[in-house]
């Protein structure tokens, strides 16, 4: 059985690159930054040795409800139309043309597009379709990916070398590639993206989820429990699955981060979602035409996915250093 | 020996099950003839007749593949597909992937070198001076780095560097390295910087929490009570212990690069794989898409898996692993 090392995300990394049954499994993209993040307990650490949630936690927090708020409130905000019909420039309060492609202003606070539009009314609406992509996306691959790292870390034997090889296969394409096919293939819209970017997310949050169950598995309170008679299924849920849930739970706020951030990838690379639906992805990709003169266009949404990745790192960080046994009972 | 035997059984299974999955995945959704109209919209239809004729559509799924999988390993990875009306010219996919290939390698290259040059000594100073005022800025700085996405940083680059300052290049072809190494360089430098920012991050954590673990062996102790200097210490006592993850992790992460590299490509217009394939996604290409794509996982498994051989190779610990197992 593994020594239970002091910090999770060695853990990790060492569960993906000094496994003794590692055969083709490299450590992907994702795992790597997930495990970077955790790797390190002082950032948010700190917060967790005392009961009250340090400052850091309450502005991510604060952050996140703003963007999913913002973006859930979309259609009755006060907020200009983030789509026009006619490609005309609008009137501004005073009765001038509004110059297309503005910089920031008081009247709009990131600035005018490339067609007049409203970038800021854009940024928010934009987010509806990132944050769906990302949390559906690793919602699925959560429920599926979980499932299947559960099984095969319970059952080590052919039921856990089956899915394992199953999982790596998924694991030998490179991730961006993966969904780029997937997408390419399928179709440009959100929930085809949503689709590929779960597929992409399963194996990774199988592999992580196979760790943890592993480890529990082999607990004396669930040697116990089988000994006492308690059915297979029984065991996976009661005694292995409450205590793999937070440190799953935790990944799975980094996962959505790192899934926000792939949504924007592909659709720079042209592989995203259809031009015509907003999402911040889109939004950056068709800013790029003209970095130069009106660099804001590009740099609201980046900021915002910016902020929002930061904050999912520091509250799943904050979450994870809370829940971890060893660490409070310290 | 066996294990080096049941590695190799291993990847021709993978590798077979990657190629026949994405040609299948293809097959079942794309459709034969929208594949080929989607390809050359403005051709005629005689053009497109002769087109599928070419490309084998009317065979049976299972030949199509052996025909398919039998160039593929031969380097013949099919053919792009240009022009309008009766004229219908094509390239073979193999000579695009012969230019920009060694373009993507070195990139790589500068990126992993740039990371580890940075990741090294700042991870061996924080975890020297761990929980001091350094060690926490440091780490506050990586766990912003890792928020921050590649493209953004990329865009950053472009948009002050490039743009506004002008100190370096945006949208030039690149200079060929064996001619002009300088410019090369000066063309390089940004997209390397923008590739290897997060990996820097993600370098210097691992070898910080490893560098911490070891410093408190006993080992260590001796070797300060002995009175050696910090430096010989850090670099020659502990050093080599620690990074052992991270050499591991460095050198099985150069296939993950490649993923990031798309991106970092497309934006900096680095005539590269990832560069090609956001190409031809825009060309609507789906049939060099799915060459493409089949290619850079083939490279993947294969690269993971030299990686893998020679760990277990040089590195004690995994031999005895495996042997004990």
């Amino acid at each position: 059985m593994p020594e239970p090392s002091a910090e999770p995300g060695e853990e990790i990394i060492r569960s993906l690159a000094t496994d003794e049954r590692r055969e083709m499994v490299p450590p992907d993209a994702a795992s790597l930054q997930i495990a970077a993040v955790e790797a390190g307990p002082e950032i948010a650490g700190a917060a967790a040795g005392r009961k009250r949630l340090g400052i850091g936690a309450w502005l991510a927090a604060i952050w996140l409800i703003l963007v999913i708020g913002s973006a859930i409130a979309a259609p009755i905000l006060p907020i200009p139309d983030p789509k026009r019909d006619s490609t005309l420039p609008e009137l501004s309060s005073d009765g001038s043309l509004s110059v297309i492609a503005a910089a920031p202003s008081l009247d709009h606070p990131f600035g005018l597009d490339a067609s007049g539009l409203d970038v800021f009314s854009r940024t928010i609406w934009g987010g509806r379709a990132s944050l769906i992509i990302g949390f559906v996306s690793i919602g699925l691959g959560f429920l599926v990916g979980g499932f299947l790292g559960m099984l095969s870390g319970y059952f080590k034997g052919k039921v856990g070398g089956f899915i394992g090889s199953l999982l790596d296969i998924l694991l030998a394409f490179p991730q961006l590639v993966l969904a780029i096919f997937v997408v390419e293939v399928l179709g440009h819209t959100v929930w085809f993206v949503t689709f590929a970017l779960a597929i992409v997310a399963t194996p990774v949050l199988a592999r992580i989820t196979r760790a943890s169950s592993l480890s529990w598995s082999e607990r004396e309170f669930v040697v116990a429990a089988r000994a006492q008679g308690a059915k297979h299924g029984r065991v996976m849920l009661r005694e292995v699955l409450p205590n793999t849930l937070p440190a799953m739970f935790a990944i799975a706020i980094l996962s959505v981060a790192v899934v926000i951030v792939a949504e924007a990838g592909l659709a720079i690379v042209g592989a995203g979602v259809n031009p015509s639906v907003i999402t911040w992805g889109n939004m950056i990709s068709a800013g790029q035409a003209d970095l130069k003169a009106s660099p804001h266009i590009v740099l609201a949404p980046s900021l915002v996915i910016f902020l929002t990745v930061l904050s999912l790192n520091y509250l799943g960080d904050v979450i994870r250093a809370r829940t971890d046994v060893r660490e409070s009972a310290l | 020996m066996r294990m080096v035997l049941s590695k190799i059984v291993r990847l021709v299974v993978v590798l077979f099950v990657v190629s026949f999955l994405s040609f299948w995945f293809v097959k079942l959704i794309g459709g034969n003839d929208d594949l080929v109209a989607k390809m050359i919209p403005f051709s005629s239809e005689q053009e497109k007749d002769r087109v599928r004729n070419e490309l084998g559509l009317q065979d049976p799924f299972f030949a199509q593949y052996g025909h398919w999988v039998g160039n593929f390993v031969t380097g013949d990875f099919g053919q792009i597909y240009l022009g309008a009306g009766d004229n219908i010219s094509s390239v073979p996919v193999s000579e695009t992937v012969a230019k920009r290939l060694p373009v993507s390698l070195e990139l790589m290259l500068y990126a992993q070198f740039l990371a580890l040059f940075f990741a090294i000594p700042f991870g061996i100073l924080s975890a020297h001076k761990a929980s001091s005022r350094f060690d926490k800025a440091t780490n506050v700085t990586a766990f912003g780095m890792l928020a921050l996405p590649q493209f953004v940083a990329a865009l950053l680059l472009v948009i002050f560097v490039g743009a506004r300052w002008g100190w370096l290049p945006t949208q030039s072809n690149l200079p060929n390295f064996p001619l002009n190494p300088l410019d090369n360089w000066r063309f390089m430098l940004m997209p390397t910087v923008a590739l290897a920012l997060a990996q820097i991050a993600i370098y210097m954590r691992l070898l910080r929490s490893d560098m911490i673990a070891t410093l408190q062996e006993d080992f260590i102790t001796t070797a300060k009570a002995k009175g050696l200097p910090t430096r010989r210490v850090l670099l020659r006592h502990a050093l080599r212990p620690s990074s052992l993850t991270l050499l591991t992790v460095a050198g099985l992460n150069v296939g993950a690069l490649i993923g990031g590299a798309i991106i970092i490509e497309r934006i900096f217009k680095v005539p590269g794989i990832g560069g090609e394939l956001a190409e031809a996604i825009f060309r609507q290409q789906t049939l060099e898409i799915q060459s493409l794509v089949v290619l850079i996982a083939f490279f993947y498994v294969i690269l993971n898996f030299g990686v893998d051989i020679l760990y277990s190779v040089l590195d004690p610990r995994i031999r005895h692993a495996r042997a004990v197992s």
